[in-house]
């Protein structure tokens, strides 16, 4: 494919080019995925970066009559799908563009430039505390760049040059962040930011998207082979009709974005990714049967896997531990509610006997969006709801929720499960609204985090070298510990976290623990700290093997 | 003639501060299956906590009846004394109900009736003024009114190893809805309106006593504090020694007694906290 270098955009081309970034954005997903600053399960800002952008174009009308309505509605779209900070920021990021190209039929290369410029300057203003070597100083870099090209530069050209500088920058971040530096990777949101702007601008230029963002250290061979994390298939399993269809393509010279272009085509939720020998496709479809012809045209086809989706909907659920959501009657409207996200139904039903009015169902590597808090905020039918994100990576997406809503939502950041139930314990009907919030809030400081999980990784963490497979700890988001066992870890962090006389500790078991495990963990701490108090829970929860709330 | 205060067993007043200010206890009746008691009289607190914790039966309680009433007003009347009769709120027993129909029994006698709106050690604050209103002279509307204020001055807070004596004896109230609670809980409870409710949900017994101290020490410093328990004498006599150097009266010590401590079980501990009036 080579066309002629665009000039200007119209709404139909506008389009186009954001279809092309988001297809070389997901492309790269696993291996932005892959960087991954700390060695627990939460590489997700590709996964987290694509379904946002997924999001907006569904909502983007091909038929827009400029590019104004076209990219009011893609923001739109974002505002709403966003998930995790990086999403978040993205669709912030993305509104800052549709608000400098509202009144614009047509974009050339100057309003390309300023609508970048302006879409870095809303980037900022969605985090409170703005963090150089992120997405940010990439967008940052890329908005100047995209100015500097001067009045008579085309969208092409300006789009080329914002590339060029967003790569620079992006380069730069491991300088900017002592973090990058240490585990010895660019950041993950620049990295998506780089490669959305390089997929725009290589189909501005008439080129094909050609870029592959380099990998980390020991992330190669898992995105080489097209492995495609369970997270991300199971994300994309939302649109929930006809067939849930996956398949291996193999041979040799194999595009995987032309394959892309053709399955999207004819199926929703697509991801297809791979390399020139093995592409690796998903895509939801009412019928199976063109996926198939047009995996088979291209190479052998292997692994091919077709599900009823109703049938996979309730397996899904099922291996998370949800119960089955009963038919609920509406909920009688109440002054005060309180929505919390949880990673699995143990927590979710802790919340709930705390006295939650609905559950977000999330956490680490599943964000929910704004979209399905607000639903959940609706069913809790309140005056004003609360909503505890409950991980730091579901914070921002909770507050576009409170800024998107009809409903009132205020939030309480919690940033992990203990802050969360805390919180919860600290409501007081008593009290009103805005007090509830003040105490909920205060609360979430009197507890201390832990997790325990597998490293998924090998690397230097705070100092400390981590193996994969290793059983790690981490105490406050900081690595505590790493030891050959869970249990081991977990007792190592309570050393350093000081489990002394009067704690009260509390260990939320899940991923592959089972009640004996917890028993046998708790019944050494109570040796260990005699002067605690340990206490364990089914909180089933995906990647944890304990999440421990100390206080 | 004098006014004499008469108040029920549920306010756990120790026997010997009753003798010393001659208040009457009219004894509820506790039942363990086929026997039954009467609190304070033919069982004792070692007795009554010994077959609570054998579990074998649960045990029940059973108010005052208008006869034991006046079994204890008659004699008081006929030797020319008014009187003042102080209880437990009637929204956790019918003590009071029996009281009021006993003295509408006596035509022609002054009985004032309290309902305190409190239990144990919160009653005992205000029978014990009452009382001291009497001794000072005070007739018995003005002695009445004068509990009546000391119990509408008077916060009870407490907290107990388990909400199931109270789930099982009905007296749950508001903290009803912290039984669901699948992460345990120790929370700490208030008598309000009557009615028992939650004040704050603790999870731990060690925080659940940590932030009693502190919720007594920021309202500090009371007229007068009793206070209550039915757990071990170490945690009592700590709490009892952090409460002295909230008032200048020396704080008086209760321990629940059987029709109490049936529906709160082992291991309660809690206090009454009396402000000045006005």
């Amino acid at each position: 494919m080579s066309n002629p270098p665009l000039a200007t955009l119209d709404a139909s081309a506008f389009r186009d080019l954001v279809l092309a970034g988001a297809g070389c954005l997901e492309a790269n997903a696993d291996a932005i995925n892959a960087l991954n600053v700390f060695p627990v399960p939460d590489g997700d800002t590709g996964l987290n970066m694509t379904l946002t952008l997924r999001a907006a174009l569904d909502a983007t009308p091909p038929d827009a009559a400029s590019v104004g309505e076209a990219s009011a509605a893609l923001a739109r779209g974002a505002l709403l799908g966003a998930r995790g900070n990086s999403g978040v920021i993205f669709s912030q990021f993305l509104k800052g563009l549709a608000a400098a190209l509202a009144d614009n039929d047509v974009a050339d290369g100057p309003a390309v430039a300023a609508a970048l410029d302006a879409a870095a300057d809303a980037g900022y203003e969605a985090v409170g505390n703005p963090v150089e070597g992120t997405m940010l100083s990439v967008m940052r870099a890329a908005g100047g760049a995209a100015l500097a090209s001067g009045m008579d530069a085309g969208a092409a050209e300006t789009l080329r040059d914002a590339l060029a500088a967003a790569e620079r920058a992006l380069a730069r971040t491991p300088e900017q962040l002592p973090v990058l530096k240490e585990a010895g990777v660019v950041d993950a949101g620049g990295q998506g930011v780089v490669a959305f702007l390089a997929g725009m601008a290589a189909r501005a230029a008439g080129e094909d998207a050609g870029y592959r963002a380099a990998l980390p250290d020991g992330a190669a061979s898992s995105a080489a082979s097209a492995n495609v994390s369970r997270e991300f298939l199971e994300h994309t399993e939302e649109e929930m009709y006809g067939y849930c269809t996956q398949f291996v393509v193999q041979g040799e010279g194999l595009d995987p974005a032309a394959l892309r272009e053709r399955v999207m085509a004819v199926a929703a939720s697509t991801v297809v990714i791979g390399d020139d020998r093995v592409v690796r496709v998903h895509a939801h479809a009412e019928d199976p049967g063109p996926l198939l012809s047009i995996g088979a045209a291209a190479g052998a086809l292997s692994r091919v896997d077709i599900v009823n989706m109703d049938a996979q909907h309730q397996d899904f659920m099922t291996r998370h531990g949800y119960e089955a959501a009963p038919a609920r009657a509406k909920r009688d409207r109440a002054a005060f509610a309180v929505v919390p996200v949880a990673p699995s139904e143990g927590l979710a039903r802790i919340f709930r006997s705390l006295g939650a009015a609905a559950v977000v169902s999330g956490g680490q590597t599943m964000n929910p969006n704004a979209a399905a808090i607000i639903a959940a905020v609706e069913e809790a039918n309140a005056d004003l709801v609360v909503a505890l994100p409950n991980n730091k990576n579901v914070i921002l997406a909770a507050e576009q929720a409170a800024a998107l809503a009809e409903s009132s939502i205020a939030v309480a950041p919690s940033a992990t499960i203990p802050q969360g139930v805390a919180a919860m314990l600290a409501v007081n009907p008593d009290l009103d609204a805005e007090a509830n919030v003040a105490a909920m809030t205060a609360a979430m400081s009197g507890v201390r985090s832990g997790e325990v999980t597998t490293a998924v990784r090998s690397a230097v963490v705070d100092g400390v070298a981590v193996a994969e497979g290793q059983a790690i700890a981490m105490l406050d988001g900081a690595l505590a510990a790493a030891a050959a066992t869970p249990n081991d870890a977990l007792a190592a962090m309570l050393d350093a976290a000081g489990a002394g006389d009067g704690a009260l500790v509390t260990l939320y078991y899940g991923a592959g623990l089972a009640e004996p495990d917890a028993r046998q963990a708790a019944d050494a701490l109570a040796e260990r700290f005699p002067g605690a108090e340990i206490e364990i829970y089914d909180g089933g929860q995906p990647h944890y093997h304990y999440l421990v709330s100390i206080e | 003639m004098a006014v004499k205060v008469v108040t029920d067993s549920t306010s756990d007043m120790p026997s010997d501060l009753a003798a010393e200010l001659g208040v009457a206890v009219v004894p509820a009746t506790v039942i363990f299956g086929e026997e039954s008691f009467k609190d304070g009289v033919d069982i004792s607190h070692e007795e009554f906590y010994r077959r609570l914790a054998a579990g074998k039966t649960t045990p029940t309680t059973t108010q005052p009846s208008v006869g034991d009433f006046l079994e204890v007003y008659k004699p008081l009347i006929e030797e020319g004394h008014d009187v003042v009769s102080v209880h437990v709120s009637g929204k956790l027993s019918g003590t009071v109900n029996s009281a009021r129909l006993a003295a509408a029994d006596l035509s022609g006698a002054t009985v004032e009736i309290v309902d305190t709106e409190l239990a144990s050690a919160g009653t005992t604050l205000a029978a014990k003024v009452a009382a001291e209103a009497a001794r000072d002279g005070a007739d018995a509307a003005s002695a009445a009114e004068a509990a009546r204020s000391a119990a509408a001055h008077t916060e009870v807070k407490f907290t107990l190893d388990t909400l199931e004596y109270l789930r099982r004896g009905g007296r749950i109230g508001g903290a009803q809805a912290l039984l669901g609670s699948i992460l345990s809980m120790k929370p700490v409870l208030k008598l309000e309106g009557g009615e028992v409710h939650p004040h704050e949900k603790v999870r731990s017994r060690g925080k659940a006593v940590a932030r009693m101290r502190e919720i007594a020490s920021a309202g500090a410093p009371y007229e007068e504090i009793a206070m209550m328990h039915s757990s071990s004498e170490d945690e009592a006599s700590a709490m009892a020694a952090h409460l002295a150097q909230l008032t200048d009266k020396p704080v008086l010590a209760v321990r629940i007694g059987a029709s109490i401590g049936a529906h709160t079980g082992p291991g309660a501990l809690g206090f009454a906290l009396r402000r000045k009036a006005g």
